[in-house]
């Protein structure tokens, strides 16, 4: 009964986890590229349900079409926070960045709660669900966890591939070297914001298919927390570090939830959330690296 | 005897602010629950600044030593009640309060101090949520139901003083702990632990090998702070509204009130966090009477646009300025 209950939480977490990792690797792409740590993330993948939202309750559309457009209306929130405030604080101390990104997603909380009020949204897409035996998946979560899979693997072509991504590659190594090898530095750090910001905001599409009705203006700080441990587990500047390290989250996660809720006195929902913060502390001393690389 | 007074003639302009403050409340009709929450507002920066302002680390959980202290007095008072100990529960209450935030620092402390800049930041900015969730979790101290210890606080003061302590008496208390926050920190920055702070502050590195014990200096800065932020938690918090809701007193918010107000005034100077305090508390109260539901959306660009604009604060900015002429002795 137990192990099967065990099975049924870790294939969620798995499917969760995917959505977990693509979540993160905008944080991490920042952190890696421009040292600067985004204490407002949890706010951008809020904006990013709430357009998934507008797709579906408004437009009437499938809700994955609004992957593209929340990519591209993140890159525009990116692009203009990095030019207004971002760019002029990186030679800041960190107080300086942490506060602006901090109230970078205050803005967008306050914008998306203007629009739309604070009351829980959500909406049940209903296409079915696949039936494993020991647990039901619904089909739109399965979808959300292959687009994530598909997300990442064409960020990491785009790594790989273009110039663009070499030059980011480069900076994360070391931005004198770059500079020296004529990269614009600059350059490669506005793009890396966008496209952190651009990432966060289309990765809450997908997470929208997880909450049916939990949809609301202030719902990011959850994830602020959960992304920042999910970071720290991949490495914190690595991109598909982060991807790896939303898996073991959503398996441990979602895993542990069945041993807790086993133990009686404990109230299991919280202890999974305790359990993030001391993995984050504990992770962070033993091996600030990450779980997989080996330095 | 005039050399010793000249060192500490800073805290002159910071002393008058209070008591111009208290003054203001006291007199003009109305003014008591805004100059309280000014009071408030320096004291929290105040506190956070011994830490903060003087070794340039950013602690992201901040408020759970708020929350804790909170909850030492909450605990002690909600026990004690009815006890031989009588109105002195309070004091027992201050002690455990103490005790709490303590012990939490330096656990923290003790793991995170290890890491630098970002890295302490990240491994500080779920402190608050993680102790959250362990209170709710196990069910300590009334789990996620909380303490609600008004009846308590009534048996152990009595109705009147318990019910004179929330309108009064406990804003006087914070102002008490604001000018204490106030000399304890002209204390550190005119003593070895001001230099040893400011030498780790610019580089850490190199204050180790002149042979500062680094560590010592960041876990007794971090403490200090730590204790503070405790006892206006318990005063300002579990004295003045007697109940202590996890969510409510772990709220990340709190962590960003006190890293704006050290920030807008200037981190790691002393009057920094009074003149932050004054103008975040100003700022807000003024919005929120004139755009009432909408404040925040005009305070964040406004936030933003300072951070920007002024990244030394108001009174590092005037520090630079005057820093060698007579008024210079008086801004620290």
């Amino acid at each position: 009964m137990i192990a099967e209950q065990l099975l049924g939480n870790l294939t969620q977490g798995v499917v969760l986890g995917c959505v977990y990792g693509v979540a993160t690797m905008g944080l991490s792409l920042i952190f890696g590229v421009l040292k600067v740590v985004n204490v407002g993330h949890g706010a951008f993948i809020m904006v990013g349900c709430f357009v998934s939202l507008f797709f579906f309750n408004t437009l009437g559309l499938n809700p994955f079409l609004a992957i593209p457009a929340a990519f591209l209306l993140g890159l525009g929130i990116g692009y203009l926070f990095y030019h207004s405030a971002i760019r002029r604080l990186l030679k800041a101390p960190e107080l300086s960045t942490l506060l602006a990104t901090f109230y970078m997603g205050v803005i967008l909380q306050e914008v998306v709660k203007f629009i739309y009020g604070s009351e829980y949204r959500g909406f049940n897409w209903k296409v079915g669900s696949l039936s494993l035996g020991f647990t039901t998946l619904p089909m739109a979560k399965l979808y959300a966890a292959i687009c994530s899979i598909a997300v990442a693997l064409i960020l990491y072509a785009w790594f790989r591939k273009t110039r663009a991504g070499t030059a980011m590659r480069a900076v994360v190594e070391d931005d004198e070297g770059a500079r020296v090898c004529g990269v614009n530095v600059n350059g490669v750090y506005a793009l890396s914001f966008a496209l952190g910001i651009g990432l966060t905001v289309a990765s809450g599409v997908m997470l929208a298919m997880f909450m049916p009705v939990g949809i609301n203006p202030y719902m990011g700080a959850e994830y602020t927390l959960k992304a920042f441990v999910i970071a720290v587990l991949g490495g914190l500047a690595s991109p598909y570090g982060a991807f790896f390290g939303g898996l073991i989250f959503g398996i441990i996660e979602n895993g542990s939830y069945t041993f807790l809720a086993a133990i009686p006195g404990l109230e299991p929902f919280s202890m999974t959330r305790f359990l993030a913060f001391a993995m984050l502390l504990i992770i962070l001393l033993i091996r600030p690296t990450g779980l997989l690389r080996s330095k | 005897m005039m050399r010793t007074l000249d060192k500490y003639v800073a805290i002159v302009p910071v002393l008058v602010v209070y008591l111009i403050l208290f003054l203001v409340g006291q007199n003009v009709p109305g003014m008591w629950q805004l100059m309280a929450t000014l009071l408030f507002y320096c004291a929290i920066g105040q506190a956070f600044n011994i830490f903060l302002g003087m070794t340039g680390y950013v602690d992201f959980g901040y408020v759970a030593f708020i929350g804790m202290g909170t909850y030492g007095m909450a605990v002690t008072v909600n026990t004690m009640a009815g006890s031989w100990l009588g109105g002195y529960t309070i004091f027992l209450g201050y002690i455990m309060t103490l005790v709490f935030a303590g012990l939490l620092s330096l656990a923290v402390g003790a793991v995170a101090l290890r890491l630098r800049g970002a890295y302490f930041a990240i491994a500080t900015i779920g402190v608050n949520e993680g102790l959250r969730f362990f209170i709710e979790g196990v069910g300590l101290w009334g789990g996620s139901e909380g303490i609600i210890f008004m009846p308590e606080l009534n048996q152990v003061l009595g109705k009147e003083a318990a019910s004179a302590m929330a309108t009064y008496w406990a804003d006087v208390l914070v102002i008490v702990i604001a000018v204490l926050a106030a000399v304890t920190t002209i204390a550190y920055m005119r003593s070895k632990i001001g230099y040893a702070l400011t030498a780790l502050r610019e580089d850490e590195d190199a204050a180790r090998v002149m042979g500062i014990n680094v560590t010592k200096f960041k876990i007794l800065a971090f403490m200090t702070s730590a204790c503070f932020a405790g006892l206006v938690g318990a005063t300002a918090w579990a004295l003045k509204t007697p109940y202590v809701f996890p969510p409510e007193v772990f709220e990340i918010h709190y962590t960003i009130e006190c890293i704006i107000i050290v920030m807008l005034g200037g981190a790691g100077t002393l009057l920094g966090p009074v003149v932050g305090g004054l103008i975040y508390g100003i700022g807000k109260y003024v919005l929120s009477v004139v755009f009432p539901g909408f404040q925040l959306l005009i305070f964040a660009p406004l936030i933003i646009i300072i951070i920007v604009a002024f990244p030394d604060g108001v009174v590092g900015g005037i520090r630079n300025k005057v820093a060698h002429t007579r008024l210079g002795r008086f801004i620290l």
